[in-house]
């Protein structure tokens, strides 16, 4: 049980989930996206659309929908984490509160979700998932898609030269 | 309404579109009025949601596509039962399509060729009720 912690509330899919704002580096509109080709390294790479680069650092664009299995929506607002090279993008961003107690995903959930969410919070009378930021991009993607865009990068370089 | 039958289980019969089945009384803590459905993204079979009940976060487990198929007609309450995880038990809810009847008869043995969650026959009146198992009825689903 964690107290008075500090959050974002973001849509996406047309549900509302809260994300730590401790997680959240920056929210920032959709430009400067390069695309990402990464659907052939695999089905679970195909939510990972766009890179970012950012203050000489590349970002991992995650499909906060496809991430989450969920049908597409327009996004306008991007989540640049912290902690790790992802921004996840979001259809828009609510309002940032704070949660007062985070509930433990009930035992019935016993899919992906275990891994999506830290837990729910309970808002007035709405529950809300909280997201693990950990989730979006694994260590493994990680070292998978840098390799993947440093092979890019030389083969474009190769074609440049 | 409750029905009684010297030495027999209290079950709690519940009605999906025109067929009813049968919980043991005792994994059966309320049935609910409607109540606000909050579905989030996930990828375990069957549930639907969550319901804020009384300050606790039920998970919404709707069994009646695999009970009586895609047709259900609109579920009007829910029932909450207990599930066993581990040492622990926590709240689900059942969405049924009507009221729900408490009713003490004999458990008869399975005959015929039914699903391994059915552990038991209730024999009423004019008609056969499934006795259910809801952890095995959630596992079968999960192996489908």
């Amino acid at each position: 049980m964690h107290h008075g912690e500090a959050v974002i509330l973001f849509a996406s899919a047309g549900i509302t989930f809260a994300i730590s704002a401790a997680a959240v580096d920056e929210i920032r509109n959709t430009s400067g996206l390069e695309p990402l080709r990464a659907g052939h390294l695999g089905p679970k790479f195909s939510k990972f659309k766009y890179t970012l680069e950012r203050d000489g650092r590349t970002y991992f664009v995650v499909d906060a929908n496809e991430h989450f299995h969920a049908l597409p929506t327009r996004h306008t607002r991007l989540l640049v984490l912290r902690a790790s090279p992802t921004a996840i993008l979001v259809d828009g961003i609510d309002r940032m509160t704070e949660i007062a107690s985070l509930h433990a995903l009930p035992r019935a959930f016993a899919g992906d979700e275990r891994n999506w969410y830290r837990g729910l919070a309970v808002l007035k009378d709405s529950v809300v998932p909280v997201v693990n930021a950990d989730a979006f991009l694994s260590r493994a993607e990680c070292t998978i898609l840098k390799a993947a865009v440093e092979k890019m990068g030389a083969a474009k370089g190769v074609v440049a030269g | 309404m409750t029905r009684k039958i010297e030495g027999g289980q209290s079950f709690v019969l519940f009605p999906l579109g025109k067929k009813r089945f049968a919980l043991p009384a005792n994994v059966v803590t309320e049935l609910a009025r409607p109540d606000r459905l909050q579905p989030f993204p996930h990828t375990t079979r069957m549930l639907a949601g969550v319901l804020l009940r009384r300050g606790r976060i039920v998970p919404v487990c709707d069994v009646a596509p695999v009970l009586v198929g895609a047709a259900a007609p609109p579920r009007k309450f829910f029932l909450i039962a207990n599930r066993t995880f581990g040492s622990s038990r926590e709240w689900t809810a059942i969405p049924v399509t009507g009221e729900c009847e408490l009713a003490t008869a004999e458990l008869l043995p399975v005959t015929g060729k039914l699903p391994r969650y059915v552990t038991g026959l209730l024999s009423l009146k004019q008609e056969i009720v499934e006795v259910l198992d809801l952890e095995l009825l959630s596992g079968a689903e999960a192996e489908a």
